[in-house]
């Protein structure tokens, strides 16, 4: 597949939760990360739309577990972050970083 | 613990509301975050934000052959237009002597090719499109493409179809609108018409290009985790596709069982039957009924859209032997129906059960729900499951609801209605009692257990078959008799009629035609006719005013006039409710005989007054009739036809209070006919009418001099 542009800001973030998570990386663990470091609740079903076009774009795959009784049988859809999928992340971080320091030191201010 | 279960709506709205091709794992993970104390609101909203955005991101996946569809489906009236021309054509007509009673199977066939040729070009388009910007589409995809567009048409078309005709008059300008006569006027005409034609054609090709795009291909199998499993209904989402699949495949069967049947099952042409030929006979259509289904059915389970092609749980022939159960009973259902007989909601219950019941004996193992292994289960888990109260199954409310509407239907001797809702009951309370006999799947054991089934249904259904078709020739005779009966007593009018068996009933619960006489008015203002006022007084300037005081004629065709058992009865159109019992259209006409002939040159002009009280929408004409029956033979002057404006579609609403109107009707100078004696009105009424007696009555006629 080919590379159709730059991550958007919810794809750069669920990448990442993917690389932190290593292989506990599914549905609920990575929008409960999202929910952890955003502070506010996260539509599971964005979640997987977004993966959706991750895994579309090949920067990530995925793979099912096994179904349990809890989750009503249903099985779990693993999710891991693909080489390409790591050279986007570095490559986004770089660009990101980079115009970063471009910028002088910004006050906050809370209003 | 308790177990807590999220709202069932919601479930079955994220399992049936959301894309086929959606990840089933999303399910999983919003019970199990669910589990872990989540409110019922979060998961609604959970659902709702998933059931969103899995059919946004589904229809921006598919964006491009959607606007191809829409695209091409804006040039459809133009196609409409041409096909139109041909079906028109005098040429077209010509098939009917050719080809006989294969003539209307063969046109629905052609039907279907002329119409799908428009998708299959805009396909072919769409390919070439595709190519040209290299993005090849798979060929298996464009195949299914071809076959989707074929087959979604027909039903589409006729579901637009049947919008128009139900709203014909209350969609404002439906009624009066037509094709702009140039192309590019009926490609750029953006009204009610055109729009209604583009629909079916957009669906059509938007279900057909839709499986040309994979958002994903994943394999469910997994890639770095080893639990592999190659059972055809483990797959995540291969049992819900299945199911449907048998479903539609099954239906589809039951659909070409019925076509065939409509077709070829046929009364015979002579009523001396003997009992071989009239066994003989229902064998083969019970063998019909059995074989329109298998075919049907073989057709849906190898189209390419089916998932039943790629493998199927069980194999097509044991399928089509446990739906043989059911579809035997078509042609007597049929036959029934033609001849709108109650019984017909009766067989409709036995094939309705007969059918679910061989269906879940042998696909029990697809439609089962999987049973959690009960080794995962701790104690404690089975102790809170103990605890669990099962949600409430609305079967039985079905069930009773069905049985409810069908009586209801029976009262109104609406038979169609009572017998889908026969049907639903029945197959329903089938579905959910019937227990598998074996918890294991055999294929051997299945397969003499459908021939069985099969071989002992045969037997009452073909016996069905044999009543339906001798109630059927029973009918048809007493039909003959009772023509033919009435045309003698009109050809001698000395042979005396017995009072009595004129208002004796005919048929099962209705009359056979029905003669209404208006009530005797308390105060005769004005004679029929006044001879020193008549019209045949030269220079009389002032209209003849005639009180309408004649019967009212409502009868079925063949019959032209009422016959020896007809009901007669005191009241007008208006003051009764009469409809058709059977599938034959209700005629009603009014009859004025007049004192003294009147030349019909001294007449310029005929008003007619009338009283609608009738509330349905659809336009009624009055055909206007003189005779002479002091000739010989008797002659007859058609004087034209008139619409009833107050039932045109601008002037219709639902009345409370009745509208008077006058028609008129201009007496041309010359005709054949030189007095007249009699006035025969002709009520013309529209689809809708076409079963019920109009509610309009004749006040008085108003003869103006020349």
């Amino acid at each position: 597949m080919t590379d159709r542009g730059y991550l958007g800001e919810f794809e750069l973030m669920i990448l990442l939760a993917i690389i932190h998570l290593g292989e506990e990386a599914y549905g609920v663990p990575i929008s409960r990360e999202l929910e952890k470091h955003r502070g506010k609740d996260v539509a599971i079903g964005s979640v997987y739309a977004a993966l959706e076009r991750l895994e579309a774009k090949d920067l990530v795959i995925s793979a099912l577990g096994d179904p349990t009784p809890e989750r009503g049988g249903k099985a779990k859809r693993f999710f891991r972050i693909t080489k390409q999928g790591l050279r986007k992340v570095h490559e986004t971080r770089r660009v990101l970083t980079g115009l970063w320091q471009t910028i002088p030191d910004l006050k906050f201010d809370p209003r | 613990m308790r177990r807590r279960e999220p709202p069932p709506l919601a479930t079955w709205m994220l399992t049936h509301l959301t894309p086929g091709d959606r990840d089933e794992a999303l399910d999983g993970d919003l019970l199990e975050v669910f589990q872990l104390g989540r409110s019922n609101a979060w998961y609604w909203q959970q659902v709702t934000s998933a059931c969103l955005l899995s059919w946004g991101s589904n229809l921006y996946a598919r964006r491009a052959p959607l606007a191809f569809a829409f695209l091409w489906s804006i040039l459809s009236p133009v196609w409409y237009a041409i096909l139109e021309r041909i079906d028109t054509s005098q040429n077209f007509d010509k098939g009917s002597h050719i080809f006989g009673p294969f003539w209307l199977p063969l046109v629905l066939v052609i039907w279907v090719v002329l119409h799908a040729a428009f998708l299959w070009a805009g396909i072919l388009v769409y390919r070439l499109a595709n190519a040209a910007l290299k993005r090849p589409l798979q060929s298996s995809d464009l195949s299914r493409a071809f076959w989707i567009a074929a087959l979604i048409l027909p039903p589409v078309y006729g579901l637009s179809f049947l919008f128009a005709n139900l709203y014909w008059y209350s969609v404002p300008g439906l009624a009066g609108a037509r094709l702009a006569a140039t192309t590019w006027g009926q490609v750029s005409d953006l009204g009610i018409l055109p729009n209604l034609i583009r629909v079916p054609y957009f669906v059509a090709m938007a279900a057909a290009l839709w499986g040309t795009v994979h958002r994903i291909r994943r394999s469910d199998s997994s890639a770095f985790f080893d639990s592999p499993s190659q059972d055809f209904l483990s797959e995540p989402g291969a049992t819900s596709s299945i199911r449907r699949a048998l479903f539609l495949v099954s239906g589809a069967g039951l659909v070409n069982s019925m076509i065939a049947a409509f077709f070829f099952c046929h009364l015979p042409d002579s009523d001396s039957v003997t009992f071989v030929s009239l066994l003989t006979k229902a064998l083969r259509f019970v063998c019909l009924g059995a074989l329109g289904g298998i075919v049907g059915s073989w057709l849906y389970w190898k189209s390419p859209a089916s998932p039943l092609r790629k493998g199927s749980p069980l194999p097509f022939w044991l399928f089509a032997l446990t739906c043989a159960a059911g579809w035997i009973w078509v042609p007597a259902l049929v036959l029934l129906a033609e001849q709108f007989s109650a019984a017909t909601a009766f067989v409709a219950m036995i094939g309705a059960f007969a059918l679910a019941t061989a269906l879940k004996t042998e696909t029990w193992f697809v439609f089962e729900p999987a049973q959690p292994n009960p080794s995962q289960w701790t104690e404690g888990d089975l102790f809170a499951e103990a605890l669990y109260r099962p949600p409430v199954e609305p079967y039985g409310y079905i069930v009773a609801l069905c049985l409810f509407a069908a009586g209801a239907a029976f009262k109104t001797h609406s038979i169609y209605t009572a017998a889908l809702m026969l049907a639903a009951s029945a197959s329903v309370f089938a579905w959910r009692n019937t227990v598998p006999q074996r918890p294991e799947f055999e294929p051997s054991l299945p397969i003499k257990r459908s021939v069985r089934r099969v071989a002992i249904a045969l037997i009452p259904a073909t016996l069905l078959t044999m009543w339906a078709l001798l109630d059927g020739i029973a009918h048809r005779s007493a039909a003959i008799e009772a023509s033919a009966a009435t045309a003698a007593a009109q050809s001698d009018p000395t042979t005396p009629k017995d009072p009595n068996a004129s208002i004796a009933t005919a048929g099962a619960g209705g009359y056979q035609s029905v003669v209404l006489w208006p009530f005797p008015r308390k105060k005769e203002i004005i004679p029929p006719l006044i001879a020193n006022d008549s019209l045949l007084k030269p220079g009389t300037k002032s209209p003849l005013i005639i009180r309408f005081n004649g019967p009212y004629w409502i009868l079925q065709p063949p019959l032209k006039a009422p016959g020896l058992h007809a009901h007669i009865a005191k009241g007008t159109p208006v003051s009764v409710d009469l409809q058709s019992n059977n599938a034959e259209a209700l005629v009603m006409n009014a009859h004025q005989k007049l004192a003294r002939p009147i030349p019909i040159a001294r007449c310029r002009e005929i008003d007619i007054e009338i009283e609608n009280r009738d509330n349905r929408a659809g336009i009624i004409s009055i055909g206007l009739f003189v005779n002479d029956e002091s000739s010989t033979p008797r002659r007859t002057l058609y004087i034209g036809q008139q619409p009833i404006a107050s039932t045109e579609p601008e002037k219709f609403y639902v009345k409370t209070s009745p509208t008077f109107e006058t028609i008129r009707f201009p007496v041309p100078p010359s005709a054949s006919l030189r007095n007249f004696d009699e006035i025969t009105l002709m009520f013309l009424p529209d689809i809708e009418h076409t079963f019920v007696a109009p509610k309009i009555a004749i006040q008085q006629f108003e003869l103006f001099p020349r």
